[in-house]
């Protein structure tokens, strides 16, 4: 059945259950992805998908349960899942079910332009992009990826205390990452754009960006250990920063996973650094009016030149510390309500790389970095990760390096954090966005020969 | 379930502009979650995932379309989809018939997750929790989480082929987290099979995965960091493995190897591994984690053996692949979800036992690092590079087991690890874990015995 009815039904069902309260979540979404080798399509996928999860408040517990058939047994498997659910839960944090109220800001991340774009461009620009990196140099052999996607969601919340919010989004990505090969080295290359308008893409850009990579990265040799000053480029600070963003959640704080617990108002972090959230960023895939809760998101410092203005809060965190949310509030379809950042990103500077870097005198540039999902702790804090990049002598990026890991604590990086860039870029969506400019640190341990 | 009828009249559909071959992957998964924290049960969720897939070649091109919608509208609106993508030219339909089978299921299961009472779970989760915080006051925060999983599948094809396949998960995993001082030191341990809810009886000791969640985040919290290098490495059995799965399974894999994207390409018959290196990816283990009964593309599944004394012997190949390499199928297609074309993945991968007996090993190592406890890894197969990193490392010096340390990340090549494994040892044992790649998250098992492998870079501070 379409899904207006369904959930009409499904509210019918939950008032004669009895619920104190009760809500809707449902995310649909549209993508393509089309990717290229040697001209043909590699692959191609289109989808289009529904889930639709649903909570209710049962004496004061909040059960969950979900699904993406609306058919009829679907009503009362989720009838049944939230009974049973909020029937073993023991956590006697407050829960809510907004009523809303207050102002939403208009977002811009929708663009209806981008929502008519043929299949036929996109594979068209796929190819392009290819033949793009194939013919900047004679040691580029083949790619391995590239790819052209788009995506499109739509989300609704709908409760029983007549909240009913409907908001969408957008976006397109190009990305390629070309092999290049030379007397039996082999080193591969990415880059990508993401933008919200098709015609912003510039194939021979993203290719050539790929291409230089791929290149400079030939000629690498793997540097003795040492221990010393340590750039990390945009998006390798951005993908650190985005590994150990779970810091900065209340929720995590409150069950002891934050090592930030309770440190607001203290200097976490060097004077150089501000961390920004920021919901309404124009045309970012993670902007939103509203969070998961359906709570009004907006911008705020999460750290304010060093000092730790505020956690990320959803209502229940809120409530547990006597503060308002943040808006902050995160979920899925399927699961329950947590805390994530937004658009999250470390606040650039003025100051161009290369002048950071005539300062900074001796150490690595580090561009790219590897196994986040193992090599970081976010509970300790502890990294150490394979990383690749550029050695920093008298001041200016000079020989390749690769093989090398970088090892260190977040928590005292923040604090050793000399100066940031003011290259702002953010990196791939995750369900959030997170960006950072070129970050220069005092000293970390390079493993390497 | 999808009627037989509606399934041939969309692969007749997804035929209709010159694709060869046509294929429907039809799924009905319900799942169940319960987490606990702080010693109380925090969420419980039940789920139900409902989705098919289209999947149509010409040649080496391939479209694939997927949709909430099964009904047979759905199916043939998705089919002609893909149909679109492939050719232009619209056609007459092409009558395909379908034979049903059931796939042959090789787990015993009799419990089944979704029918066990919450109460259960909670007597699991509580129980779990206090085997984990007994170990020391220091252990300052134990999570929990009993996941359940079943999965009826129909696959499809226009050769006339339709098989079901039930599947059925069962995992636990618990997190500790040690602290003192303002520190904190993590453990983890997460079992799982193809099995109901008796696993958590029969099987393994629910207490005693605590326990050691809780032992490993312990000596980490009094372990000091690890210092960089390039040094000897001994890698103990079970979740080890994780080290031939990143730094030799993946750059197996035909989703690497048809594109010329392995450093294995071009290999096969030629020494890739020391002599004491045999290695297995086996999809037909009762009960395992990473089994399958069929493929994700219908094929029964297989055990395939990757290197034979050093020899590389397979690699692993899905349909679109085989066409591409020319080269049979292996059995060894796998996806996370009707979400995701399958492609070539790993199942359960080991290291097979060897002849070297585990004390040598330690005591001729001379100044070494033991990795006890693996974390995860990734690989670059394109070129080989790989990295993991440790849970639980101590040093050896002199050939004893000298100090726990921390923080240690091993990073390297496939192909000079592999030629650098010096021991291998008697007692085998697998773990599990979840794969990510092209086709999704899957369930996988790493495993082998204690090996040693002569000099690895490992980052420390």
């Amino acid at each position: 059945m379409d899904r207006q009815a369904f959930i009409d039904k499904l509210f019918a069902r939950a008032q004669s259950e009895g619920f104190e309260a009760y809500e809707v979540y449902c995310v649909k979404g549209d993508s393509f992805d089309v990717s290229v080798f040697g001209g043909e399509i590699v692959d191609y996928t289109v989808s289009e998908s529904m889930g639709l999860g649903f909570r209710a408040l049962s004496g004061g517990k909040m059960g969950y349960a979900s699904t993406q058939a609306l058919d009829d047994d679907a009503v009362e498997f989720l009838i049944d899942g939230v009974k049973d659910s909020a029937a073993f839960i023991e956590n006697d944090d407050p829960q809510f079910i907004y009523g809303g109220g207050e102002e939403y800001a208009a977002v811009e991340n929708y663009s209806p332009a981008l929502a008519d774009v043929e299949p036929a461009q996109k594979i068209a620009l796929a190819r392009e992009l290819e033949k793009a990196a194939l013919a900047q140099d004679p040691r580029i052999q083949r790619v391995d990826g590239c790819s052209v996607m788009t995506e499109a969601s739509e989300c609704v919340i709908r409760n029983s205390r007549g909240l009913n919010l409907i908001s969408h989004t957008n976006v397109a990505l190009a990305y390629v990452a070309p092999v290049a090969e030379e007397d039996g080295r082999v080193n591969v290359g990415m880059k990508f754009q993401m933008e919200q308008e098709f015609d912003a893409l510039d194939a021979q850009g993203i290719a050539k960006a790929a291409v230089e990579k791929a290149l400079s990265g030939l000629a690498a040799e793997q540097p003795a250990s040492r221990t010393c000053a340590i750039a990390f480029q945009n998006l390798a600070a951005a993908s650190l920063l985005g590994v150990f963003a779970s810091i900065f959640s209340a929720e995590a704080a409150q069950k002891g996973l934050s090592l930030l617990k309770g440190r607001e108002g203290e200097a976490i972090a060097s004077a150089a650094v501000t961390i920004v959230d920021d919901p309404h960023r124009p045309h970012s895939v993670a902007s939103k009016p509203f969070d998961g809760e359906g709570v009004p998101t907006r911008k705020k410092n999460v750290v304010e030149k060093g000092v730790l203005k505020t956690l990320l809060h959803n209502l229940t965190t809120a409530a547990k510390q006597g503060v308002a949310t943040t808006g902050n509030a995160a979920r899925g379809y399927a699961s329950a309500v947590g805390v994530a950042p937004t658009n999250f990103y470390i606040a650039p500077s003025e100051e161009n790389v290369e002048a950071m870097l005539a300062r900074m005198g001796e150490g690595f540039l580090i561009t790219e970095i590897s196994g986040l999902h193992a090599g970081a702790n976010q509970i300790s804090g502890d990294f150490s990760l394979l990383a690749k990049g550029y050695a920093v002598h008298d001041g200016k990026k000079a020989e390749a390096v690769k093989q090398i890991t970088v090892a260190g604590n977040f928590f005292e990086v923040l604090k050793d954090v000399v100066a940031v860039a003011s290259d702002l870029e953010f990196g791939l969506p995750g369900g959030c966005l997170v960006g950072s400019p070129t970050v220069w640190v005092k000293a970390l341990s390079v493993a390497g020969k | 379930m999808a009627s037989k009828a509606a399934l041939e009249r969309a692969l007749g559909v997804a035929l209709t502009t010159g694709g060869d071959f046509a294929e429907i992957f039809w799924e009905d998964t319900r799942k169940t979650r319960m987490n606990l924290i702080d010693g109380k049960i925090e969420n419980y969720e039940a789920g139900r995932e409902h989705g098919a897939g289209v999947r149509v070649y010409r040649e080496l091109e391939s479209a694939y379309v997927y949709t909430n919608d099964t009904s047979e509208a759905g199916l043939c609106a998705a089919a002609r989809a893909a149909a679109d993508a492939i050719g232009a030219n619209r056609g007459e339909e092409r009558p395909v018939s379908l034979v049903r089978s059931v796939a042959a299921n090789a787990h015993v299961i009799r419990e089944l997750p979704l029918d066990v009472p919450g109460s259960a779970k909670a007597r699991l989760l509580h129980d779990v929790y206090s085997a984990a915080k007994a170990e020391s006051p220091l252990i300052a925060q134990v999570s929990a989480q009993v996941i359940g999983r079943d999965t009826d599948v129909i696959i499809a094809n226009s050769e006339g082929r339709m098989v079901a396949d039930r599947r059925v998960y069962t995992r636990l995993a618990v997190n500790a987290v040690a602290s003192e001082n303002g520190e904190n030191q993590t453990g983890f341990s997460g079992p799982g099979a193809q099995r109901g809810f008796e696993f958590f009886r029969e099987t393994i000791d629910p207490e005693a995965e605590a326990r050691n969640a809780a032992r490993t985040a312990l000596t980490m919290l009094r372990a000091e960091h690890c210092p960089a290098g390039t040094m000897p490495v001994i890698i103990d059995g079970g979740f080890g493995g994780v080290i031939f799965h990143e730094a030799c399974g993946h750059s197996l894999e035909a989703t690497s190897v048809a594109f010329g994207n392995s450093e294995f390409c071009g290999k096969l018959g030629q020494k890739i591994a020391s002599d004491c290196v045999t290695a297995i990816d086996d999809g037909t283990i009762p009960g395992e984690w990473g089994s399958i009964n069929i493929d994700d593309e219908g094929t029964p599944t297989t055990r395939l053996v990757l290197i034979e004394n050093g020899v590389l012997k397979n690699y692993m190949i899905d349909r679109l692949n085989s066409r591409r390499m020319h080269m049979p199928i292996t059995g060894s297609a796998r996806r996370e979800s009707y979400c995701y074309a399958p492609t070539s993945r790993m199942r359960n991968t080991f290291i097979a036992p060897g002849s070297d007996d585990e004390e040598e090993i330690i005591r001729t190592a001379g100044n070494a690092l033991y990795a006890r406890q693996m974390g995860g890894g990734s690989v670059n197969p394109a070129t080989g590079e790989f990295n993991f990193s440790v849970a639980e490392g101590y040093l050896i010096r002199d050939g004893k087991i000298d100090r726990p340390v921390r923080g240690a990340t091993l990073i390297g090549k496939g192909g000079e690890v592999l030629m650098r494994i010096d021991r291998v040892g008697r007692k085998m044992w697998m773990a599990q874990g979840m794969c990510g790649s092209q086709s999704g998250s899957v369930c996988v098992n790493v495993g082998q015995p204690m090996i040693r492998v002569t000099s690895i870079t490992v980052g420390g501070r």
